[in-house]
């Protein structure tokens, strides 16, 4: 885990310190530091300590004769990236129609996913906050329909 | 400096009627938030944040305030009575909470709990006033070169105190800082890393990322562990007489908690280190100097009253650096420094030169919020023991929501929520791969203050490095921070070195 967390962060570094920060870090004259100094300080150091982490993680694998590789189970894998999916399936409708509509169904539809089968249990869950935000939006910061 | 009767003037605004319900609003909130496993006082500031745009600076800091300290007493309830802390730092409350609770004793570890939270509370807050005027009153003082230094070093000690890998505390930090520096640069207005977005031309917007790295985030986190403590179950409180708390038994862990006290506000003024270490400190130290310590970890009243007296000793000394120096020492200190920002409002020594009634009217609240922690723990009890009982499966979609309903009232759009699930994806990141949040997020909060007072440093020496030499306060904290790495780097390579020799050789 140490070694490729490590070895994404370096990357992540090099991007930053070989393209973005040089593009996108600011430009001008500057009596004292200039605009980029810190955020390429910034970026040596997530380097420097990403690499080192990565190189003291291989060393530990090769030494323990553990596999550099171990793909995760795909049962395991689709149980982690769900949740992402299905909050980003959510941010989608939220950007087309007011959260105070979707809310029911966000709520809803994931304590039906966690198991939850009591309907007045999913019903009352789903629709009491996203009254309650329509009640603080509408009539008490009177903004709308957010 | 602020006069007699301004200090009354404060205490008196504290205990207004409405002051009172807004810090009791807080607290209650807070306890709730405490009691339900799984959300966590982090959790509740980054969500409560927005409700408190519509709220006077005072009113928005005073409940924050009262949350954070409400959680920290509520956790308590939780592990004494379900075995799973609402908070990490009440894993050691569980030790000896949860036998106590399982022989037929649960309202006595629950008021043991309660007051032992209290009086660390209370005493630690007091210690808060008694320290940081005079403290901050010194930080005034500070040059250019004495903030940069210490902010430096403040990093530094962070990343290397916060837990796990220093390695990786740094490198946490180093993201923070590449974060903080995002907006138009302030000396030459030129814009940095905003990629033709108007939204980030005044820098990353603290709440989606609050919002994103601390609460979906940890949402994420909980749905991944939630098939694990799906067979926990709740002890429930008896009426028994047998189960009260006599004076006599209360008297007896006194001495603990007075001693715990003590150890929380030293770890909590040391930046970084946060209550969990305060709490297993407090427990080890309680435990190793009691007469009977094979009794610890089977129910032993002081166990549940050292870690909590501890737990909630760090949350005020927390804030000594925070308002002595402008340096937030844990998370819940940097959240503040983002309701502080959002509210217009420079928090640090700057604070008793600015705005010393605030920073007194704060204390007295911090007080307030201490007695009604009690009343609201005392009377509540029964009550907050049944909120134990709602399932993780209803809290989780309910905090999922109130997270994008927090991106959507405040009008951030659809920038807003792709900016929440982009911090929501490197939250979990952060959390999964064990890189330090604290100093993410603390590197993050500083980054500007750093950024000025280096370049104001660069600009009056000249580029000359040999000025550090008349000002020795910077040079000490530069030799410090030196130090402080070189011996946090040797450790780190001595631990990896011992696991290496541990491991079985090829």
């Amino acid at each position: 885990m140490n070694f490729w967390s490590g070895l994404g962060v370096a990357a992540v570094a090099v991007l930053l310190l070989a393209w973005i920060v040089p593009t996108y870090g600011g430009r001008g004259f500057a009596v004292g530091m200039h605009p980029r100094t810190l955020a390429t300080l910034g970026a040596w150091v997530m380097l420097v300590c990403a690499s080192v982490l990565s190189l003291l993680s291989a060393i530990v694998l090769i030494r323990q004769r553990q596999p550099f590789f171990r793909l995760p189970e795909p049962g395991h894998l689709w149980h982690q990236t769900w949740p992402f999916l299905f909050v980003l399936g959510f941010i989608v409708l939220v950007d087309r129609f007011p959260l105070t509509w979707v809310a029911p169904f966000l709520i809803g539809s994931l304590l039906v996913i966690l198991g939850e089968r009591r309907w007045y249990v999913v019903v009352l869950t789903a629709v009491i906050p996203a009254a309650g935000l329509y009640g603080l939006t509408a009539h008490l910061m009177r903004i709308g329909v957010v | 400096m602020i006069g007699f009767d301004a200090i009354l003037m404060s205490f008196a605004a504290a205990l207004h009627y409405e002051s009172i319900a807004i810090i009791l609003g807080g607290v209650l909130l807070g306890y709730i938030v405490g009691v339900i496993p799984g959300l966590n006082r982090a959790v509740a500031i980054a969500i409560a944040i927005p409700l408190t745009f519509y709220m006077s600076a005072y009113a928005a800091i005073a409940f924050l305030i009262g949350l954070s300290k409400g959680t920290a007493a509520g956790s308590a309830v939780s592990a004494i009575l379900l075995n799973t802390p609402g908070e990490p730092s009440s894993a050691a409350t569980c030790l000896d909470g949860y036998p106590m609770a399982r022989s037929g004793r649960p309202r006595k570890a629950l008021k043991v709990g309660l007051l032992a939270s209290v009086i660390g509370d209370l005493l630690s807050t007091l210690l808060l006033i008694a320290v940081v005027i005079p403290f901050a009153s010194v930080a005034l003082k500070f040059g250019p070169y004495e903030l940069a230094a210490i902010l430096i070093f403040a990093l530094v000690f962070i990343a290397g105190m916060a837990g796990g890998s220093f390695l990786k505390g740094l490198a946490a930090g180093g993201m923070g800082v590449i974060l903080g520096t995002v907006g138009l640069d302030p000396e030459t207005g030129a814009a940095r890393l905003t990629f033709g977005y108007a939204e980030l031309m005044e820098g990353v917007p603290i709440l989606p990322l609050v919002i994103g790295t601390l609460a979906l985030a940890e949402m994420f986190v909980q749905l991944d562990e939630y098939r694990r403590n799906k067979g926990a179950s709740v002890i429930k409180l008896s009426k028994d007489k047998e189960d009260d708390l006599s004076y006599q038994e209360f008297k007896g862990t006194l001495p603990t908690i007075f001693k715990s006290t003590g150890i929380g506000a030293f770890v909590g003024a040391l930046p970084g280190l946060g209550p969990s270490v305060g709490a297993f400190m407090a427990y080890g130290l309680a435990k190793r100097s009691a007469k009977d310590p094979d009794s610890f970890g089977k129910g032993n009243p002081n166990g549940i009253a050292a870690a909590e007296a501890s737990d909630n000793a760090v949350i005020p000394a927390s804030y000594i650096p925070l308002f002595g120096l402008g340096i937030p020492g844990s998370v819940s200190a940097a959240l503040l420094v983002g309701a502080f920002m959002i509210h217009g409002i420079q928090v640090g020594p700057l604070m008793l030169r600015d705005h010393p009634e605030m920073l007194f009217t704060l204390f007295s609240g911090m007080i307030v919020a201490s007695m009604l922690m009690l009343a609201v723990g005392w009377y509540g009890l029964r009550i907050f023991a049944k909120v134990t009982s709602v399932p993780p499966h209803i809290v989780i979609p309910v905090v999922i929501f109130l997270c994008l309903a927090g991106i959507q009232v405040q009008g951030y759009g659809t920038f807003g929520l792709v900016t929440v699930f982009a911090f929501a994806l490197f939250g979990y990141f952060l959390k999964k791969f064990d890189y330090s949040f604290v100093t993410f997020l603390v590197a993050f909060i500083v980054t500007p203050m750093l950024e000025m007072n280096l370049r104001q440093s660069v600009i009056l020496s000249g580029g000359d490095i040999a000025i550090l030499l008349d000002r020795p306060i910077a040079l000490a904290f530069v030799v410090f921070t030196v130090l402080m790495a070189l011996h946090l780097g040797w450790s780190s390579y001595r631990q990896w070195l011992r696991k290496r020799l541990k491991a079985p050789s090829s």
